[in-house]
């Protein structure tokens, strides 16, 4: 059984791996490609990735760690391979007509779309940032970034969503 | 942390991926194990079916080459039998 494969040294489990990560892996595919089927596939394939590699994986952590760096790297292969939606500037979405923002019910759904128009490195800097709640530091080693840059994507992202928000209610005054 | 991040937090929270996922996955490694388990196996073939067309090519060479010699001996056959027929034409003429 498949599920009884493990890493000799280490003693990880796949299939409790598979149990306790594939939300991660399947999340970080999904906002970034915003196509659930494609999504899948991706997560798919970093597991599969993960089995083949189990004897270099060291701890749980490493895991993660792991997991969240092939998982980020594969969806921007895959970004870039099918081409599908052509990235659009943030600048260029299209306004909605909604009262206030914060109790937008589709606001949510909005900033989901605005984060997958968003430049490859941006749109993964805000993903880990917001979805698996890291610090600049340790995105900054999952991407392989100075620091630095990682504060100015986020900052950057964040300001063009605000001005994005905000020129939308001003416009409806 | 402000509103907006608030919401981008929920926005990007993890969803769950299809209730078969990892029953796909599972599948998939198992195909994978077979499929890593005939590499050997596909190693010994075409490590055979390079050793039968490198000596199938070397007969041939072979035979190539030995159907060239005696292509040369029966020249030489020939060749030889025509001196000696001019030979004795020769010695005829000048006796």
């Amino acid at each position: 059984m498949i599920g009884l494969v493990s890493a000799p040294q280490t003693g990880l489990n796949f299939d409790a791996l598979m149990r306790t990560h594939q939300s991660m892996v399947f999340s970080l595919a999904y906002h970034f490609l915003h196509d659930r089927e494609v999504a899948e596939e991706v997560a798919q394939e970093v597991f599969l990735s993960l089995h083949r590699n189990l004897k270099s994986i060291q701890s749980e952590s490493h895991a993660g760690f792991w997991l969240r760096k092939v998982a980020v790297q594969r969806a921007i292969d895959e970004g870039r391979r099918r081409a599908r939606r052509p990235q659009v500037a943030l600048e260029d979405v299209a306004e909605p007509s909604t009262h206030d923002a914060q109790q937008d019910p589709l606001l949510r759904d909005r900033l989901r779309r605005l984060i997958a128009t968003l430049p490859e490195s941006p749109r993964a800097v805000m993903i880990l940032r917001y979805q698996e709640d890291l610090d600049p530091a340790e995105i900054a080693e999952i991407l392989s970034m100075p620091v630095a840059t990682v504060k100015s994507h986020l900052q950057r992202s964040l300001a063009l969503l605000r001005e994005k928000l905000a020129r939308r209610s001003m416009g409806e005054v | 942390m402000d509103w907006l991040e608030e919401e981008l937090k929920q926005a990007l929270d993890r969803k769950a991926p299809s209730p078969d996922f990892a029953e796909r996955v599972r599948r998939r490694t198992r195909g994978d194990g077979f499929r890593t388990a005939l590499w050997p196996q596909r190693w010994l073939a075409a490590a055979a079916v390079v050793l039968v067309m490198t000596g199938a090519g070397l007969g041939y060479r072979q035979y190539q080459g030995n159907q060239a010699k005696e292509q040369m001996m029966m020249a030489f056959r020939i060749a030889g039998e025509k001196v000696n027929h001019i030979q004795v034409q020769v010695k005829e003429r000048t006796r």
